[in-house]
């Protein structure tokens, strides 16, 4: 089932605070979200980082799509938290399996140049989501976070 | 060998003075195996370092040094915790002062304050707050601090230790960090080892009373030398680097740690800091909790693509 989430009303442009740990503005692009829908070609269960590659169909890719006969695929990586704390969290290498089709919120890396982008949301094809929890403090406040006050309790995306 | 052949006094039913030592001496043994053959306690496992506890106490509390209960809820709490990071911010210079790092990222929401519900870590000076440190001192807090204003980094050396994946958390002291703030003792008689699940950093504290390294030579995590007094022990640490700092505190600070295994389940840590940056030396103290979950890699320069990612958006904002 395609779910398409309009970003764009849920952004606000806001300010982005200037952080270390490190700098959520310094790394991605407050002012450039991305919406990404591919499928799960691998999973970096690292640390500090956990990242998600997915390969996205774009007519001008060069590279031959590994999970969609035919087309031509973008290899995006998206920033997720620390697999430690995601474990904790309930969240596993198999919440994620290779070939799963997602949609994938975040902001791109502020060098465009470069397929990278900070997690926010992923919706699975049964429309749940998770939320990736790849930064602290610093991402913008877009309502995406559910640990943030007033809006979540806790958990990171459930 | 006679006491043997004369457990029983020759004269008496009873057992004679020296036998009844010796029944008294084994008794005791199969009792308080620990005291009589004179072991030392067992520190080893994992253990939760995650008190949300600050080191100082928050000026709003005055003179009392502890939270009452709502107070700690409230401190504990995901709405707190954002509060508290949202009042540290300051509008117009939009750099964060608080060196808080929150979030789904972090262990916001499952962080606790001791039981004891002491409003800081701070256990001396009696008002919870660090001694009063030079502008120098202040300064170098400021610079290595978590929450220092972002500049654009030139080259990865302008980024902190922690972004870098060199250390974060290990210390000493070993203070609580927003995640991954877990620790693993293993222990020998020669030797105590503390691992750090944060950039999987090991402090290696020999136990034979070795003299400390000469004073020229520095360790990221220090020079330490434990031994023990009764149930605790004592690590002395010294030979520091500028290349980190406790609270403001320069290479020659003098650390000393307490870790005492006071019930199965809980390891009391106590630290005491002295430097010259201090009006005079101040000790924190709190409670780390035994862990079930062995824990989990943290080989974080292998997975550090932020390192690169922040470099290129550095040189991105260099041109514009």
């Amino acid at each position: 089932m395609r779910r398409i989430i309009p970003l764009l009303g849920f952004v606000a442009a806001l300010s982005v605070p200037a952080v270390a740990h490190h700098a959520f503005g310094g790394e991605f692009d407050p002012n450039r979200p991305v919406l990404l829908k591919g499928k799960v070609t691998k999973i970096e269960w690292v640390n500090p980082h956990a990242w998600i590659h997915v390969e996205v169909p774009k007519a001008e890719a060069t590279t031959a799509c590994q999970f969609t006969p035919n087309a031509k695929c973008e290899e995006w990586m998206i920033e997720g938290g620390t697999p430690n704390t995601l474990l904790r969290r309930g969240i596993t290498k198999e919440s994620l399996k290779t070939g799963t089709e997602l949609v994938i919120d975040g902001y791109q890396a502020r060098d465009h140049s470069v397929l990278r982008a900070n997690g926010r949301n992923v919706t699975f094809p049964d429309g749940k989501k998770l939320f990736l929890g790849s930064s602290g403090t610093g991402a913008p406040l877009d309502g995406a976070d559910p640990t943030e006050a007033g809006r979540g309790r806790g958990r990171g995306g459930q | 060998m006679r006491i043997c052949f004369r457990l029983i006094d020759n004269k008496s039913a009873f057992l004679n003075p020296q036998s009844a030592i010796l029944v008294l001496v084994l008794v005791l043994a199969l009792l308080f195996p620990a005291a009589t053959f004179a072991q030392a306690p067992d520190l080893s496992g994992t253990w939760a370092n995650t008190i949300i506890t600050p080191l100082e106490r928050p000026k709003s509390l005055g003179e009392r040094a502890f939270f009452t209960d709502a107070e700690a809820k409230d401190f504990e709490s995901v709405d707190g915790t954002y509060a508290r990071w949202k009042a540290s911010r300051d509008p117009d210079t939009d750099a964060i002062i608080s060196t808080e790092i929150i979030g789904p990222y972090t262990d916001t929401g499952f962080r606790k304050v001791g039981t004891d519900r002491r409003a800081s870590l701070l256990v001396d000076p009696p008002d919870g707050r660090l001694p009063a440190r030079s502008p120098e001192a202040q300064r170098r807090a400021a610079q290595l601090s978590l929450g220092r204003r972002y500049q654009p980094p030139d080259n990865p050396e302008d980024l902190l230790p922690s972004e870098r994946c060199l250390t974060w958390g290990a210390g000493p002291p070993i203070m609580p960090l927003p995640n991954n703030s877990n620790i693993q003792i293993v222990q020998t008689k020669t030797f105590v080892a503390i691992f750090h699940e944060s950039m999987h950093e090991t402090r290696i504290v020999p136990l034979d009373g070795r003299p400390h390294l000469p004073r020229s030579i520095r360790l990221w995590l220090g020079d330490p030398r434990g031994h023990w007094e009764g149930n605790t022990l004592v690590v002395d640490t010294t030979n520091l680097t500028d290349k980190t700092t406790i609270e403001g505190a320069g290479a020659d600070a003098h650390v000393i740690e307490r870790f005492t295994r006071v019930n199965p389940n809980e390891l009391r840590y106590e630290v005491t800091v002295e430097d010259a940056a201090f009006a005079h030396p101040w000790t924190a103290a709190w409670t780390m909790t035994r862990m079930t979950e062995p824990l989990f890699e943290y080989a974080c320069h292998e997975g550090n693509y932020s390192m690169a990612t922040t470099l290129k958006g550095a040189r991105e904002l260099d041109r514009k």
